[in-house]
This record gives structure tokens, C-alpha cells and sequence, in this order.
């Protein structure tokens, strides 16, 4: 192996690329736009979708329920908070109008609730509204704060009424504090969805390059006049090596520019439906540079499979199927971790290939650092890359895959 | 000059080249003669060191194929039938600047020998144009430039007219001769008759891998007491053909 001739394929590779109109498009400039245009698309529907909840509820009374009383308590006691909750009108048949969406819910408020709050005793009111609608479960909650707060109310005037003190009703003030470090509930989004990309990026930003630089070129016809120039065979895989890891690694910057633009310009899609807010990223400089390292080792690791599959491949579009079983390949552990804290790693998982990228990436936003696992990350890492250069090489190698059509 | 010393390859069961011992010297051009399969690319496979032999050897310039593959390599220039093996998105001499930085060419040695090139080949117009714009006239210039960027003193040529036309073929059999001219050694490998005929000083006929005869042309019409080179060779390969 000669280096000068590694750096000279590289260089070829790298112009040859560039001058790709469509990988450039697919793999730099429709992640850096697509991603501020998705996000923006979803976070307008969240903002509606949360407008849509809070804002103009409508409730009917069924026909059963067609009394002034029922609509003077439901108008002046138990909404009379919410100006967002609309009394409209008397319905028929309460299941079918939910259904036809003329009104959001309905309401049936017991006949004889007049006499039973008199007594002190519970009446019922029934919402009839459609479970399967997410508006209406997010308006729902609405509703029953609206009618937690008149039975505190009610709760009170009983108690006043009887002499009796309401704080008798609290026997345990409970309070809670928050134990978990700051840094850490500020990346819990993060830890859940920055891996899981950075796993599909990794494992697919490398592919339009790999396909193109061995299947692609025999394809074509150049690799046969490629080969018998004087470099051999490693020098010639190593520039094609280095081109895609390098490639693999502008896609992924590529995808981050795009989301920090996405994000920057709707900071609420990555807090919706999260208990902890987006935050700064905390990350301790030698943890943020053995993470860069692994990450560079899952990429090099991605390049060598991803090489060695465009030379096994038989044709072009061959090798497009076997490079989409990789992506496949590298969704199964990134979405199975999706949910796992960063103390559920054990440190046997920072030796499984992929695996150890994943959870050390999570045990890093998490701030849960423990360098002897990021090592043995690194250096499991490191043994997957020659590993995966190792079968890249022996099939460039054999004669029987290089020239198998 | 080349020497081939028992040259044989093997693909699992099947013996794809079978002993072939022959030699060419040195400005010589030697077609190889065969249908299709008898073994012809293989053998020129070989002979680039892009596959080993199963056993034997043979000698490029004086390199053994096995043991001095780089040097060999360093010697040689291939020119392939069919696609002509171009980057489409590099320019003309980029493509030939590529080759000739892969062979080792120092930078200004590389720049005064694409001006030449494009001089001699009359690309000049191009030559700053991707690969991609070009007709397939100016490809196959473009291709011939690229095979003997480095000046190589051994020319593998593996069927280099198969699918082009008239004017293409000219194109090659004047490049062919060029070579000649310059006073290199050359292997030829076609199936057309007529060809071999026009351009080669000897011809080795192979046949499923195995020498079947090699001589000069008018020495084997003069052997098989026979003008017809085409029924010299169906006499030799069993009658049955391809063409």
C-alpha cells in the first residue's frame, strides 16, 4: 500500500463527487432545506393542533338534559372560567352529532342535580365525545380541570357552611423537588431522537458515494482500465474508503445544519409532548471529542460494509438493494434504544458494534459520562473498523467477486 | 517483449486458459485469435496482473506478472472493446491526467504530455470538456490518450473494436498501428478475421483455453495450404463458429 496513490484516488473521488449534481442534491442541500420545511410544516400543524384543543370547545346539552337550570349551572358555575368553552345549543341524538362533528362534545347533567347538591349528595354528568379524536382528548382535559375546580368550590362551601376548617381535608401536603441535574432533563429530547439519527444518517449518508465508486464503476467500464495502473489494489480501496467515510460525514453535517435550522426556527417541535424542554447541550470537552471519535469509527466502520458490498454487488442497482438492508440493519438497535435511559446501559453494550456508538452518544447528552465505557467503546470502535476494512479488502481482492458479472 | 511460460487459470472446475507458452517481441503485434470464451480475455487478464495465474508465469519487459505485478502494471496500457471507461464527469484531461499521476507521472511532465495528446489526437477542442459531452468518436480518442498517457512499452488490446462502427474502427486500427510505429509490443485479441489479417505480424489461435497453432500469417496459409485465413481457423477450432 502506498499512500501517495491513496491520496490521489481520494482526490479523483472527491472532484468526481462534487461534480454530482444528484448526490449533492440528495445528500447536501435537500437534508439543509428539507429539514427547516418539515419541521416548519410540523410544528404549524402543533400549533394549530394546540389551538385547535384550547380554543372554541364546543359542548351541547343532550335533549335529555334541555333545561334552563342545567344550562345556568354549566354557563355560570362549572365553565364559567373558561371563556374558551362554547354552550351551543340542544342536540338530538348526542353520539351522532359528536360524530358528524357538529359539536366537540355533549353534555347530560342527572334531572334531579339540583336537589342532590342541595342534600350534599353527587350528581352525575356524562361528556359524550369521540375518544378517538385527539383534539377532543386534549379539549377533555380541559373540561375536567373546569369541573375539578367546581367541585373544590363546591367543596369548600360545604365545608364553610358546616363550621369546619377545609384544611382538614389535607392531611399530607406533598411537595416535589427535582432531583435530576438540569443539564440532563434539558437533553432528555435529545438523548431520545440524536441517536436514533445519528445511527440512520451514519448508516446511510455514505451509500449514493459507495455504490457509485465500485458498482457504479464497473458499470461503466472504468474499473478495469483503474486496475491495471500501477497502484495496487489497497492504495486504490483505501481512496475509495477515505472518499466515502468522508462523504458519509458531510451528509451528516449536511442533516444537523438542517435540523439546527429547523429547530432554531421552531424551537417547540423538539419540546412537544416532552416533559423537559429543549436546552443548551452540556457536554464536557473530552466526552464531546471521544464521542466525535466514535462517531467517526461507526462512520469509517458503515464506509467498509458499505464498500464491500458495492464490490460483491453484481450491478448498480444491486448494490442499492443490499445498501438498503444496511439502513434496516442499523434501525434495529438505534430504535430499540430509543426509550432506554443512559443509566440502563451496562458496559458489555459498549462493545457491541453500533450498539456502543448509541449508548455512549446517550450517556453523553444524558450526562451520565463514565469514561471506562466511552474507551471501550472507542476501542471496540476501533476493532470494527480494521474488522470491516479487513472484509472490504478481501473481496477486493478475490478474483471471483471483482469480476463476477 | 513478452514471454508466456506455461500460462494457465483456472475458475473452480473450469480450465479456463490451459498452458500456454508463446512469445512476442519486442514492436511485434500478436493477434489472438478465438471464439468467444476460448480464453482471450482472460489471458490479457493476466497479463495485467489483474488476475493471477493458477500456475506458470509470464514476462512483461522483462517483470514477472506474479512477482513484479507494479512494475508490470508500470509498462503496460490496456485499451478495452465496448465502453470506453471514462469518468463522465471529469474533464478529457482529467481523465488522462488521473492515469498518468496513477502511473506516477511527475505534475509537469503530466501537463506537457496531455498537450501533446490532445495534440496528436486532435482533441484540443475538448479536451477541457466532461467526459459526458463527448460523441463516442471523441471518447474513443480521448480512451486511446488515456492508454498510453505513460508511454507504456506493451499494449494489451482486449477485442477494442467490438461494437463500433466503420469510422471507430479505423480510428482503432491507425491507433494500433501508431503503437507500432512507436515501436511497442503488442497483443491484439479479436474474433474478426479480417482485422487480424490487416494489422498483426503473427497470430496464436486459442481454443478453449489451449495453443492450437501460432505462426505468421502467410506461414500458416502456407502450413494449411490455404489463402482463406477464416478456413484456416475453422480448420483449426473444430469447424464450429460464432461469427
Amino acid at each position: 500500500m502506498n499512500f501517495k496513490y491513496v491520496w490521489i484516488v481520494l482526490k479523483k473521488e472527491l472532484k468526481d463527487i462534487i461534480r454530482d449534481k444528484k448526490t449533492i442534491l440528495s445528500n447536501i442541500l435537500i437534508p439543509i432545506i428539507l429539514m427547516p420545511v418539515l419541521f416548519s410544516v410540523m410544528g404549524g400543524g402543533i400549533k394549530k393542533l394546540e389551538k385547535d384543543m384550547s380554543e372554541n370547545i364546543t359542548v351541547a346539552v343532550s335533549e335529555k338534559s334541555n333545561d334552563e337550570n342545567v344550562k345556568k349551572i354549566l354557563q355560570d358555575e362549572i365553565f364559567a372560567q373558561n371563556q374558551n368553552i362554547v354552550l351551543q345549543g340542544v342536540v338530538k341524538d348526542p353520539v351522532e352529532a359528536v360524530r358528524n362533528g357538529e359539536v366537540r362534545f355533549v353534555v347530560e347533567v342527572e334531572p334531579d342535580f339540583e336537589q342532590k347538591l342541595k342534600q350534599g349528595k353527587p350528581f352525575e354528568i356524562n361528556f359524550i365525545y369521540n375518544h378517538s379524536d385527539t383534539k377532543a382528548n386534549g379539549s377533555f382535559q380541559i373540561l375536567m380541570q373546569a369541573v375539578e375546580q367546581y367541585k373544590q368550590k363546591v367543596i369548600m362551601q360545604r365545608l364553610q357552611a358546616q363550621g369546619i376548617d377545609p384544611e382538614i381535608l389535607q392531611p399530607v401536603v406533598v411537595k416535589q423537588t427535582n432531583a435530576a441535574d438540569e443539564k440532563k432533563s434539558g437533553n432528555m429530547m435529545l438523548m431520545m431522537i440524536l441517536p436514533l439519527l445519528v445511527a440512520i444518517i451514519i448508516a446511510s449518508g455514505g451509500i449514493p458515494a459507495a455504490t457509485d465508486l465500485v458498482a457504479g464503476e464497473r458499470e461503466r467500464g472504468t474499473f478495469e482500465p483503474l486496475l491495471t495502473t500501477r497502484p495496487d489494489r489497497m492504495s486504490i480501496l483505501l481512496g475509495k474508503y477515505f472518499a466515502v467515510t468522508l462523504f458519509s460525514f458531510v451528509g451528516l453535517i449536511s442533516q444537523f445544519t438542517g435540523m439546527f435550522i429547523a429547530v432554531k426556527m421552531n424551537p417547540q417541535i423538539m419540546g412537544f409532548g416532552a416533559s423537559g424542554e429543549m436546552g443548551g447541550i452540556y457536554i464536557p470537552l473530552p466526552a464531546l471529542l471521544l464521542s466525535i471519535l466514535i462517531l467517526a469509527a461507526l462512520g469509517m466502520v458503515f464506509a467498509g460494509i458499505q464498500l464491500a458490498l458495492s464490490t460483491y454487488a453484481k450491478s448498480f442497482k444491486e448494490a442499492q438493494t443490499y445498501m438498503s438492508f444496511l439502513i434496516f440493519a442499523a434501525m434495529v438497535p438505534a430504535y430499540a434504544t430509543m426509550m432506554m435511559q443512559p443509566e440502563d446501559f451496562q458496559t458489555f453494550m459498549f462493545a457491541i458494534p453500533l450498539l456502543n456508538a448509541i449508548a455512549s452518544f446517550k450517556t453523553i447528552l444524558g450526562n451520565v459520562i463514565n469514561y471506562t465505557n466511552l474507551f471501550i467503546a472507542l476501542a471496540s470502535s476501533v476493532g470494527y473498523v480494521i474488522i470491516s476494512l479487513i472484509f472490504s479488502a478481501s473481496l477486493f481482492n478475490k478474483e471471483k467477486v471483482l469480476f463476477r458479472s | 517483449m513478452i514471454k508466456l511460460k506455461s500460462l494457465s487459470k483456472s475458475f473452480g472446475e473450469i480450465e479456463a486458459v490451459k498452458n500456454l507458452c508463446f512469445e512476442v517481441n519486442k514492436g511485434e503485434i500478436l493477434g489472438l485469435l478465438g471464439e468467444n470464451g476460448a480464453g482471450k480475455t482472460t489471458t490479457l487478464r493476466m497479463l495485467a496482473t489483474m488476475l493471477k495465474p493458477t500456475s506458470g508465469t509470464a514476462e512483461m519487459g522483462g517483470y514477472d506478472i506474479v512477482k513484479d505485478a507494479e512494475k508490470v502494471r508500470s509498462i503496460i496500457g490496456i485499451l478495452f472493446g465496448g465502453e470506453t471507461g471514462l469518468y463522465d464527469r471529469l474533464t478529457v484531461a482529467e481523465n488522462i491526467a488521473y492515469f498518468a499521476e496513477l502511473n506516477d507521472m511527475p505534475k509537469y511532465e503530466i501537463k506537457r504530455r496531455v498537450e501533446h495528446l490532445a495534440e496528436i489526437f486532435g482533441m484540443k477542442e475538448y479536451i477541457n470538456l466532461r467526459a459526458s459531452k463527448l460523441s463516442k468518436g471523441m471518447k474513443q480518442k480521448a480512451a486511446f490518450a488515456r492508454a498510453i498517457v505513460h508511454d507504456p512499452e506493451i499494449m494489451l488490446f482486449d477485442e477494442p473494436t467490438s461494437g463500433l462502427d466503420v469510422g471507430a474502427i479505423r480510428d482503432v486500427h491507425d491507433f494500433i498501428r501508431t503503437c507500432k510505429d512507436e515501436g511497442k509490443t503488442i497483443i491484439f485479441s479479436s474474433h474478426s478475421m479480417s482485422e487480424v489479417e490487416k494489422l498483426c505480424d503473427r497470430i496464436a489461435v486459442i481454443h478453449k483455453g489451449a495453443l492450437v497453432d501460432i505462426g505468421a500469417i502467410e506461414e500458416l496459409k502456407n502450413k494449411y495450404g490455404n489463402e482463406n485465413l477464416e478456413e484456416i481457423f475453422l480448420g483449426l477450432v473444430g469447424g464450429k463458429n460464432e461469427f
